[in-house]
C-alpha cells in the first residue's frame, strides 16, 4: 500500500490543544515526544487497544525512504478516548487509518495520537483534525 | 367569648413568627450537600485555571529544607530524562495531587451525614474524609497515599485534616512526607449559573518544607456527564495472560511472569 506521510507544523493551538497536551503529561512519559509538531501517518491497522494508563496501536506504514514496516504509536487513556468520541469497536485490525501524530523526538517511527480518521469516522483531541492538523469547531472533547 | 381563647390568638402571630425564624436559621446551618461530578471549573471567557498537578506544577521558591532540596534533585534523577511518573505504572496519585483533578478527568463527590467520599476518575481512585464523631483511632490508621482525612463544619465550609500519609511526592517531584499534614477546606458556590465547588489546601510538612505551602485554589464545576469506569492495573493481568495464552496456543510450558509483561510493555517504547 501506498502511504502518504507529511509534515504539518502547526502553530499554537489555543486552549484545547494546551488542555489535551497537558492531559497527556499527566499520564505519559511524555518527553520523548514533540508535542510542538504535527505529523499525519497513514496505514493498516494491526493492532489498537484502548486501554489504560494510555492507548497504543501498531499500525503498518509504508513510504519510500523505509519501505513497509510496523510503527507503534501512543495515545491517551481509554476514558479520554471515549470522551473524544471514540466507541466501541470502532477501529479493527486491517482498517486503513490516518493519524495525527506528535512524533518522536529522536525521528524513529512512532509518536502520540492526537486525532485519527477511520472508515470516515473522525476522533480528535482538542478538535484537531488529523487531515489538516489544525483545530475543528466539529470535533469535541 | 372569654379572655383565654383570645389570648392564644393574640399568641398565634407571635409563635408563627419564632417558628419561621426558627425554620430559617436550621436551613441556614445545614451544611452544603457536594454531592455530584465536578469538571475543572472554566472561567465564562473559556479560560482555564492553567496546568496543575499536586503542588501546582513546577513552582519555584518552594521553602525545601536542606533535606527537602535533596529529595527534589534525588527523584530528578530517579524520573530521568523520560520524566517517568507513577501514574505511568497505575499508582494512585494520592492527597493532594488527586484533588487538583491531573489529566483533566472528573471527580466525583458523595456526600452523607458523617463521611464524604471522594472518587477520582483515574484508577477509580477514593478518599473518604470522616466527619464528626464518627472515627478511627489513630493507632488503627494505615498510613496510604491519601492520607486519614477527619473534617467538620465551620458554617458551611468543611475544614478537613489529612494526616497518616505516606512519604511520597506529586506528579512533577515535590515532595510530601510522612509526617506532613495537609488541611483543606471545601465550599460550594453559584457561579455563572452552576454549582461551584472550591478547594484549598495548605501542607505543613517539618521534613521538607521550612513553612507551610499552600497550593493554588482549585474550583470545579458541575459537569453533566459520567464517571467512566477506569481499570489500569487490569490491563497488565489481563497482558500476562495473554502471555500464557499465547505460550499454551504454542504448546510451550505456561509460566509467563509479570517480568516479561515488563519487557514487552519496554519493547513497546
Amino acid at each position: 500500500m501506498r502511504t502518504h506521510m507529511k509534515t504539518i507544523v502547526v502553530a499554537a493551538c489555543g486552549f484545547a490543544l494546551a488542555l489535551f497536551t497537558a492531559a497527556a503529561m499527566a499520564h505519559h512519559s511524555a518527553a520523548q515526544f514533540d508535542f510542538g509538531q504535527r505529523v499525519t501517518i497513514e496505514g493498516v491497522v494491526k493492532e489498537f487497544n484502548v486501554t489504560n494508563p494510555h492507548t497504543w496501536a501498531v499500525v503498518s506504514i509504508t513510504d519510500a525512504k523505509r519501505g513497509t514496516r510496523d510503527a507503534q504509536y501512543e495515545g491517551h487513556s481509554a476514558s479520554h478516548f471515549y470522551r473524544a468520541g471514540y466507541t466501541r469497536d470502532m477501529v479493527k485490525v486491517g482498517d486503513k487509518i490516518a493519524i495525527l501524530i506528535a512524533p518522536r523526538r529522536d525521528g524513529e517511527d512512532g509518536g502520540f495520537i492526537q486525532a485519527f480518521t477511520v472508515n470516515g469516522k473522525t476522533v480528535g483531541f482538542g478538535g484537531l483534525s488529523p487531515e489538516t492538523g489544525q483545530r475543528t469547531s466539529a470535533a469535541s472533547q | 367569648m372569654s379572655k383565654a381563647p383570645r389570648a392564644r390568638r393574640a399568641l398565634i402571630p407571635t409563635v408563627a413568627a419564632f417558628v419561621c425564624a426558627g425554620v430559617i436559621a436550621i436551613a441556614e446551618a445545614q451544611p452544603p450537600d457536594f454531592t455530584g461530578v465536578y469538571e475543572t471549573y472554566r472561567a465564562p471567557q473559556g479560560q482555564g485555571q492553567g496546568r496543575a498537578s499536586g503542588f501546582g506544577g513546577p513552582r519555584a521558591g518552594l521553602p525545601l529544607t536542606e533535606e527537602g532540596k535533596r529529595r527534589v534533585e534525588e527523584y530528578g534523577v530517579l524520573a530521568g530524562p523520560t520524566r517517568l511518573n507513577g501514574a505511568t505504572f497505575c499508582a494512585d496519585y494520592g492527597v493532594p495531587t488527586m484533588m487538583t483533578l491531573p489529566g483533566a478527568y472528573p471527580i466525583e463527590f458523595i456526600q452523607k451525614p458523617n463521611q464524604l467520599t471522594i472518587i477520582y476518575e483515574v484508577n477509580n481512585e477514593t478518599r473518604r474524609i470522616y466527619i464528626g464523631d464518627r472515627q478511627v483511632e489513630p493507632e488503627k490508621r494505615l498510613p496510604s497515599r491519601a492520607g486519614y482525612s477527619a473534617g467538620h463544619w465551620e458554617g458551611k465550609v468543611l475544614v478537613v485534616k489529612t494526616t497518616d500519609l505516606v512519604d511520597a511526592q506529586d506528579q512533577t517531584g515535590n515532595p510530601y512526607s510522612d509526617q506532613a499534614t495537609i488541611d483543606e477546606r471545601f465550599s460550594l458556590e453559584e457561579a455563572n449559573g452552576k454549582k461551584v465547588l472550591t478547594y484549598q489546601a495548605t501542607i505543613t510538612d517539618p521534613v521538607y518544607y521550612t513553612a507551610p505551602v499552600t497550593l493554588p485554589e482549585r474550583k470545579y464545576q458541575l459537569y453533566d456527564g459520567f464517571i467512566i469506569p477506569y481499570g489500569c492495573q487490569d490491563e497488565i493481568w489481563s497482558e500476562l495472560l495473554d502471555l500464557r495464552r499465547d505460550q499454551l496456543k504454542a504448546g510451550k510450558p505456561v509460566d509467563a511472569r509479570m517480568s516479561d509483561v515488563y519487557k514487552v510493555r519496554e519493547a513497546r517504547e
